[in-house]
Parts: C-alpha cells; sequence; structure tokens
C-alpha cells in the first residue's frame, strides 16, 4: 500500500542543509501548486465567451448546491464507492486467504489470473463485461431462452453493473495487497487457536479475520478511494443508464453537454478534492492502526499451511471460479468479439464469421501502431524520470534531511486529484497559460509525472527504509563524500526497488485513460484513448483487436513487475 | 499420563534429514518432563506432534490411557480435540483481543460443556490472577511487555485445566534477568497446579533447574532419560557428557576391567575410571571428567600414584567465585576448575583426576 501516508524509519539525522533539497521543492511546487490554483480560480469565475476568466462569482458552487440531481450524485458515488470496496474486498481476502493459508488444490492459478489480469486495460475490460451482460449478450440469452420473453433480465447500465464492474477490476489487486498480510502472519497465532479447542471456522473467524481486521479496513477504504475517484466505469457504465457520479458528471458538464461548462465541471473538481482530502487523511490514521498489532516473533517463525481436509476441493472449485469470472469471461468475450467483423452474442451460427480481419486492420494502420508506439514512449518516459527523481527525493525523505517533510508532503500532493479532475485543471493550464504544450506527447508526459509522482516517491523510501544508516556512516568513515556515498552504496542497493518503482509507473502511466482523455492531442493518440474513442464510436471489433495486442504486450511487463517484486520482496501496488 | 511409542516422523529420508525417529517415552502425572537438545534435534518436532500439530508418520500416543495417535490404527485426534494446554515460543498472544478475552477464549471454544459467561469470568480471573495479571484484564494484549505477555500465555493454556501442559522454549524470548524470574515462576506454578508439564528448550541450565526428568535429545534420538543428577553426573555417553556442563573427555581404548572399574588408554597414558554404566551395549572407550573434580598441586607435590599427570598451566580466566585453568599435558588441555590466586603465570603443575570422579563412557560419534 504505497499510498500509505506513514513516515518512518532511520534515525532522524542532525538538520542538515541539501542542495539538492531546495532544487526538488522548487521543482515539485512547479508542477503541483498550479493545478491547485487554476482549478479553484477557474471554478470561483465566470468564463468568457472568448475563454478568458470574467467576473468573480460563486455561482458555479450555488447552482451544483441547487440543482435537483445533486443529491442523487453523492449518493450514487457513495453507494458505488461502498459496494465496488466491499466485492473487492470479499473477493480478494478470499483469495488471499485461500492462497496464502491452506492446501487449496490449484492454488497458483489466483497468482497467473491475477497477474495478467492487471495487464487488461480498464476500458477493454468493462467493454468486456458490457458485451457479456448487455443486451445482446450471453447472459441475457441464456436467460431468456430459460424463462422465455424477448426482454432483457438484467441491465447492466445500471448503479449494480457498475459496482460489479468495478468491485472485480479492483480484486487482483485486493488479492495482491492482501496475500502478503496473510503470508507474514505468524501461524503460531492459529495454532494456538487449534490447541484452544477453535475448530477451522471459529479460527479463521476469530483469530485470522481478527487480527487481518485492521488490513483489510485499510484496504477496503483504498478501494473506496478509487472507486470514488474512478472515471472508466462511471463513464462507460453509469452514463448510458444515467447513473451519474461525481467524476462522471464533470465529465459530461465538459464534453457532452453544449455548450461545455468548465466553471460548474471546475466547481465539482474543488468538492472532489475536498472529498479525497479527507478521505486520505482517514486512510492515513487507518493506515497507522496498522501496525499496531505487531508483536513478538518466535525465532520458529514458519506461516503453515492450514489442512483443509474434506474442505479442500470445495475450495479448489472455489478458486478455478474466481479466476474464471475476473478472468477468462472477460478475455474470452474480447477475443471473440475480436475474432467477428461486426459483434453478435455468441452462437454456433457465428463462427464461421470468425476471422483475423480486425487485427489485420489494426496492424496496418499507421495511426493505431502510432498509438502504440506513443503509449509505450510515454510510459518509460514518465516512468524513467519519476523514478530518477524519485530515488533522490526517497532519499532525502527517508533520512529526514531539512526540508524532507515539505518534500514529502508536496510530492504527496496530486494524490487528492483524481485522475479527470487533475486532466481537467492542467487543460485549464494548458488553455490559459497558451501553452504549445497542449496536445502534445510532452504535455501527457509532464502531467503524468505530476500524477505518478507520489507512488514512485513511496516506493523509493521505502527501499531506502530498509537500507541501514549505518552503511552509509561507514563509507563516509571511510572518506567518501556524500554524492559518491550515494552513487556507491545507496543507489547499487536500492536496485530492486527502483525497478519495480519503473514498472510499476510504466503500467499506470499506459493504463490511464481519464488522465489523457482530456488533454490528448491529434498527435498524441495513445492506447487507452484509442480505446475509450472506439468504444463511443461504436467500432467494437478493432477496439477488441487492439486490445487483444495491447493486453498480450502489457502481460509482459506485469510478469516482469511481480517477478522482480516477489524476488525482492517489496510491497506490492 | 503420556505415553508414546516408537515415534517417527521423517522429512527426508537418511540420518541427516532431520525429524524423529523411533522415540519412545513416558511422563507420568504431575512431572516437569524435558526435551533438551541442541537446535534441529527434533525436540520441538516432538512437541508439536504431541500438540496435533504435526502428523507423525509412525508410532502410538496415548494420554491419559486415551489414543490420541496410532499410525497402525489410522487414528490422528486433532490438536482442537486433544484438549491440552500449550505455550508457544512467540507466546502467540493474539494481539487484536484483550487480556481478558485471550484467557477466556478456551473455554468458549470448550466443546460438550457450556459454560455462562460469569462462570466463563470467575475462572478466567481466576486464572489471570494466578500469573498476576487480573488487574490488566480489559487491557489490550498488545500492550503487554514481553514478560507479561508470557504470563498471558500460560494463563491461556491453563485456564481450561488440561491435564497435560506443553511449552515449546518459552523463555527464549526474554532477557536474561526476566528468565531467571520466570523460570522459578514457572516450577512453582506447575507445581501448584499440578499439571503435567512437558517442556522444550535448548539450555541445559533451564533444563537443569526445572525438570523433574530430561530426555536429552540428538539428530532425532533420544540420547538418555534421567533426572537433573543422572544426566550431569552419570552421563551414558560423550554426546550427553559434552552437552550438559563443562568435560574433560579423553577419547581413546579400553585397556582392562577389574571389579566395576575400568582402565582406559588416552592420550595422556592409562586412566582408572568407574564404569557404572559398563553393562551390555558398546565397551567404553573414553574417560570424561568434570573441571571441578581435577585436583591441582605446585610441581612435585603429588604422590606418583594412578591418574597423576605433569602439565602447566597455559590459560586462565577468572570466573569470579572460581578461576578456570587450562593446564596442558603434551598436545592435551585439561579444564581445571580451582581457587582464585592459586596460580598466576605459565608454572608447571601436577594434575590428578580422581578414580571416583571419572567416568568411563561410550565414545559414541557427535
Amino acid at each position: 500500500m504505497t499510498m500509505a501516508v506513514a513516515r518512518g524509519g532511520g534515525r532522524s539525522s542532525t538538520a542538515s542543509y541539501y542542495p539538492q533539497v531546495i532544487v526538488l521543492i522548487v521543482l515539485f511546487c512547479v508542477g503541483v501548486i498550479p493545478p491547485f490554483v487554476f482549478l479553484a480560480y477557474s471554478s470561483l469565475h465566470e468564463l468568457d465567451p472568448s475563454g478568458a476568466f470574467g467576473a468573480f462569482t460563486l455561482g458555479h458552487f450555488a447552482a451544483i448546491f441547487a440543482s435537483r440531481s445533486f443529491s442523487s450524485v453523492i449518493v450514487n458515488s457513495a453507494v458505488y464507492s461502498l459496494g465496488s470496496a466491499l466485492l473487492a474486498l470479499v473477493i480478494g481476502a478470499a483469495q488471499a486467504w485461500l492462497a496464502e493459508r491452506t492446501d487449496a488444490a490449484l492454488r497458483q492459478v489466483l497468482y497467473v489470473s491475477s497477474i495478467v489480469s492487471l495487464g487488461i486495460p480498464y476500458v477493454l475490460y468493462i467493454v468486456a463485461w458490457i458485451l457479456f451482460l448487455g443486451k445482446a449478450g450471453p447472459v441475457n440469452a441464456a436467460l431468456q431462452h430459460m424463462f422465455g420473453g424477448t426482454e432483457p433480465y438484467i441491465s447492466v447500465y445500471s448503479l449494480g453493473g457498475m459496482i460489479f464492474v468495478e468491485g472485480l477490476l479492483w480484486s487482483p489487486l485486493a488479492f495482491l495487497l492482501l496475500s502478503p498480510v496473510f503470508r507474514n502472519s505468524d501461524a503460531s497465532f492459529e495454532e494456538a487457536a487449534s490447541i484452544c479447542g477453535a475448530g477451522l471456522l471459529s479460527t479463521l473467524r476469530y483469530v485470522t479475520l481478527g487480527m487481518a481486521r485492521p488490513a483489510l479496513l485499510a484496504l477496503g477504504l483504498l478501494v473506496f478511494i478509487k472507486a470514488s475517484e474512478s472515471f472508466e466505469v462511471p463513464a462507460l457504465v453509469g452514463l448510458p443508464g444515467s447513473t451519474r457520479v461525481l467524476t462522471s458528471t464533470i465529465y459530461q458538464r465538459l464534453t457532452l453537454d453544449m455548450p461545455p461548462d468548465v466553471g460548474s465541471a471546475s466547481a465539482f473538481g474543488v468538492l472532489l478534492l475536498v472529498v479525497m482530502a479527507i478521505l486520505l487523511q482517514i486512510y492515513g490514521r487507518v493506515v497507522a492502526q496498522t501496525h499496531r498489532y505487531q508483536t513478538v516473533t518466535g525465532k520458529g517463525f514458519r506461516p503453515r499451511v492450514i489442512r483443509l481436509g474434506r474442505w479442500r476441493y470445495a475450495a479448489g472449485a472455489l478458486i478455478i471460479t474466481i479466476p474464471f469470472i475476473v478472468v477468462v469471461i472477460p478475455l474470452a468475450t474480447i477475443l471473440w468479439a475480436a475474432l467477428l467483423p461486426y459483434y453478435q452474442a455468441f452462437s454456433i451460427k457465428a463462427v464461421p464469421l470468425l476471422g483475423f480481419g480486425n487485427f489485420v486492420q489494426v496492424l496496418n494502420s499507421p495511426s493505431f501502431r502510432g498509438a502504440i508506439v506513443n503509449s509505450l514512449v510515454l510510459g518509460a518516459a514518465v516512468a524513467t524520470l519519476v523514478t530518477v527523481l524519485s530515488a533522490v527525493a526517497g532519499w532525502c525523505v527517508a533520512r529526514r534531511v531539512a526540508g524532507a517533510r515539505l518534500l514529502d508532503g508536496l510530492a504527496a500532493l496530486p494524490l487528492v486529484f483524481p485522475a479527470i479532475v487533475l486532466g481537467l485543471a492542467f487543460l485549464e493550464i494548458f488553455v490559459h497559460a497558451g501553452s504549445r504544450l497542449y496536445g502534445s506527447l510532452l504535455s501527457l508526459v509532464v502531467v503524468s509525472m505530476v500524477a505518478y509522482m507520489p507512488y514512485g516517491l513511496r516506493y523509493a523510501q521505502l527501499g531506502v527504509i530498509q537500507i541501514h544508516p549505518e552503511l552509509e556512516e561507514a563509507a563516509a568513515i571511510a572518506g567518501a563524500r556524500q554524492a559518491r556515498t550515494f552513487i556507491r552504496v545507496v543507489l547499487p542497493l536500492l536496485i530492486p526497488a527502483l525497478i519495480s518503482c519503473w514498472l510499476f509507473v510504466f503500467l499506470l502511466a499506459v493504463r490511464a485513460v481519464s488522465l489523457m482523455l482530456l488533454l490528448a492531442g491529434p498527435d498524441s493518440q495513445v492506447v487507452a484513448v484509442t480505446l475509450f474513442d472506439f468504444w463511443n464510436n461504436g467500432q467494437v471489433g478493432e477496439l477488441a483487436a487492439l486490445g487483444c495486442v495491447w493486453t498480450a504486450i502489457m502481460t509482459v511487463f506485469c510478469i516482469a513487475f511481480l517477478v522482480v517484486a516477489r524476488r525482492y520482496q517489496l510491497p506490492i501496488g | 499420563m503420556l505415553h508414546v511409542e516408537n515415534l517417527t516422523k521423517l522429512y527426508a529420508p537418511g540420518e541427516s534429514g532431520g525429524g524423529i525417529r523411533d522415540l519412545s517415552f513416558d511422563v507420568a502425572g504431575g512431572e516437569f518432563y524435558t526435551l533438551l537438545g541442541p537446535s534441529g534435534c527434533g525436540k520441538t518436532t516432538t512437541l508439536r506432534s504431541v500438540a496435533g500439530l504435526e502428523e507423525p508418520s509412525f508410532g502410538r500416543m496415548t494420554i491419559a490411557d486415551h489414543v490420541i495417535f496410532d499410525a497402525a490404527n489410522g487414528i490422528f485426534v486433532p490438536a482442537n480435540q486433544r484438549r491440552l494446554g500449550m505455550v508457544f515460543q512467540s507466546y502467540a498472544v493474539w494481539p487484536h483481543m484483550s487480556v481478558f478475552d485471550n484467557t477466556a477464549f478456551p473455554l468458549r471454544m470448550l466443546r460438550g460443556k457450556r459454560w455462562g459467561d460469569a462462570e466463563i469470568r470467575r475462572l478466567a480471573m481466576r486464572t489471570l490472577e494466578t500469573v498476576g495479571l487480573a488487574e490488566f484484564a480489559p487491557r489490550s494484549a498488545a500492550q503487554l511487555s514481553g514478560g507479561q505477555q508470557q504470563r498471558l500465555a500460560l494463563a491461556r493454556a491453563l485456564v481450561a485445566e488440561p491435564s497435560l501442559l506443553l511449552l515449546d522454549e518459552p523463555l527464549s524470548n526474554l532477557d536474561a534477568l526476566l528468565r531467571e524470574q520466570m523460570r522459578s515462576e514457572l516450577r512453582r506454578l506447575q507445581k501448584e497446579v499440578g499439571v503435567t508439564a512437558v517442556y522444550v528448550t535448548h539450555d541445559q541450565s533451564e533444563a537443569l533447574a526445572l525438570s523433574d526428568r530430561i530426555a536429552i535429545m540428538h539428530n532425532g534420538r533420544i540420547k538418555q532419560i534421567g533426572t537433573p543428577h543422572q544426566i550431569y553426573h552419570q552421563p551414558c555417553n560423550a554426546f550427553v557428557a559434552t552437552f550438559i556442563g563443562r568435560s574433560n573427555l579423553l577419547r581413546g581404548k579400553l585397556l582392562e576391567r577389574n571389579n566395576g572399574q575400568v582402565r582406559i588408554a588416552t592420550a595422556l597414558g592409562p586412566v582408572l575410571c568407574q564404569a557404572p554404566n559398563d553393562a551390555g551395549g558398546p565397551p567404553p572407550a573414553a574417560a570424561l571428567i568434570r573441571p571441578e573434580h581435577v585436583v591441582l598441586a605446585a610441581a612435585g607435590q603429588g604422590n606418583p600414584a594412578n591418574n597423576r599427570f605433569h602439565g602447566r598451566v597455559c590459560q586462565m580466566s577468572f570466573l569470579g567465585e572460581a578461576t578456570e585453568y587450562v593446564v596442558q599435558i603434551g598436545n592435551v588441555e585439561i579444564l581445571v576448575r580451582g581457587m582464585t590466586g592459586q596460580y598466576d603465570g605459565p608454572e608447571d603443575v601436577e594434575l590428578y583426576l580422581p578414580p571416583e570422579k571419572t567416568l568411563a563412557i561410550a565414545a559414541d560419534e557427535i
């Protein structure tokens, strides 16, 4: 959980002054402060038809609070986030417990499926579920076949549909974040319960889940936050059924309403920022609580596997079912769509139509190839720059040099920005500051750096904390100067953390839609945005084919990430 | 009380594969029984097998004549139905529960017997009082110090009045002072409650101070079973002799047997020894004498007789109440515990190994 607001580790060194801290603070200020200023400013000012700011007004906020739909937007947001968090938590915790604490059959399958699912772009995943559960999808077809009638039985374009898809989307990450919690818990806690006469279910209920409660709460809150700021599901699943939440309302004000209402969108953005700030504050407290349960660990520490006995095969069945739902169904649906010239529900009749036409078209089109190249360049550039800055900043924060707290706080600020709001804020900056950056790939790099710096910094900081300060002190005693110590001692030890930091930021950067949606221009099309446009244009076949190609490329990166993370026992995510 | 027969659990084939081999022992009711041995000797595996946390490959175990494990008949009573008490090395005190809830847990889990809340409260508080934690009952267990967690773990293990209490190196996580204190308290509690205890440790002083009987283990086998006194004074093989206490072990060859005494040819020359264990088994082939039994005299003072040797003090360490000297005789170094100030430099001395204190033992592999 790299969003942890915890500051820890290392002895606080004597306040010493480092020029690089000043440089970093200035740099971070330039990246972080303007979005706040521009967003707040445009939420409080009229906008002239020419696009310039007009008079001061509280009208945007007043209109929001006066509108009848406002309360329904708030309620929808809360229900959607809560439902998604609960669903992801239940699926993730069940998987983590089965995989880490029991001898359930086939538990390795869970890791493979989670890794693969990390590589599927959000848009592709969501589209797959819309196709699968939609009017023409196989589920409704089967229900109609069984119970008769021609009306669809379930509507995916609903609050329930949003919760279902968003919950599933987060369940693999919930699993990956919870599995170390179960893995690292000393088996003797459960053995003690067994000695005391508790059976499998009592042990699970009173001891295993009881001890994991702070971690479960923290993770639930994390998914709640992520769902609150999510954009893809609200836009693709929510908007067609007019189920609006805060993020999709912002998008609607900007792109679907005519004329676009930037002032109102900004006001919504400011409200969302306030909500996020409060949630993150709570999250920080909850995470701090998770360390409360640390206890003495015996020398004979061993995470023991619980024998499920006759439950073993029931658990095996569950283990097959979860990845089937989380990965196989969406991928199969997408593959089916990719091989068809135009989309139709699964049927034997459609099999002769299957072919590689969509793949040929996608791979031959220069603009699609351009999108793939742009995405990779963007991801690599952002990951590299963030990693380099994080290595230096992470060291300063972990070693608590003078100004480190300011640096830490500044770098963490972008966390309060939901991606769509950060996109909006930078849109305003580029428009009003008259920058030539607007629409260029470079602008996307800058925005992504600001957005992902907090994650990179947390990775590097955790990496530095694991390096004992005495290693550096020994180098100093041996006569090495600061810079030399950093290069010769700190960096080599930090490499695994930095590799995994690079891969993590890379994956975040290429997956993002909402951050790029408002900013990408004709010269800077990226895959995620292209997929989104395909869906809005109804080009399901091309979407699916491009999605398949992209998922294959991303799976390689995901596997690399997890191999590195596991090898060096780094916290994932 | 506890009866263990041919208990075997192998992790890998071969002598060095770990696990336990063919263990048989009996623990009497109310006894404090210790499994002592170096790490990896299988003592913890044995304890966990008794607890039901590991399933052995062969053998049979009964507690008060109830079969809890019998490989031949496929009987394995799971841990949660054995009704034992156990204190773990890490204490395994549940940090998310209060001190009281930790203690009451076994009472709440007991099958067959349904106790009311008031009864549970009374029993748990009584046990907490016994270990001196009554005032901490409402506190979170995570707030307790190491010593208090240890007491809580003991309270939890005792509260349901188990017939057998298992202790897995419970003192190893405490600092030295607290360890001494807990040691005597543990002994007092065990006698007071009257519970039969099986205790696992690698610390010989703990084992000697606490136990009624000790089983010394090595490489998955029991090397000797006896009272602390027997183990120290009459070790029956070289492993036990060197593992317990300080010792001088002179390997050699049996020269002659004579009226319960034997003569062994060692690097020092022939040494006359007692041979109380010389019945059956391999012939004794080593002489053992504890440093405190070696007699030191200035060169030329002793009468030439059996077991007298000339040497030179080559090293000494001041231990406070005594001084330990290393005396070199040829290539052999002999440890001697002597009075402080007896010698203070390299001096020629005469050593006497009293035959009644010198023991002939089997020189097994170590």
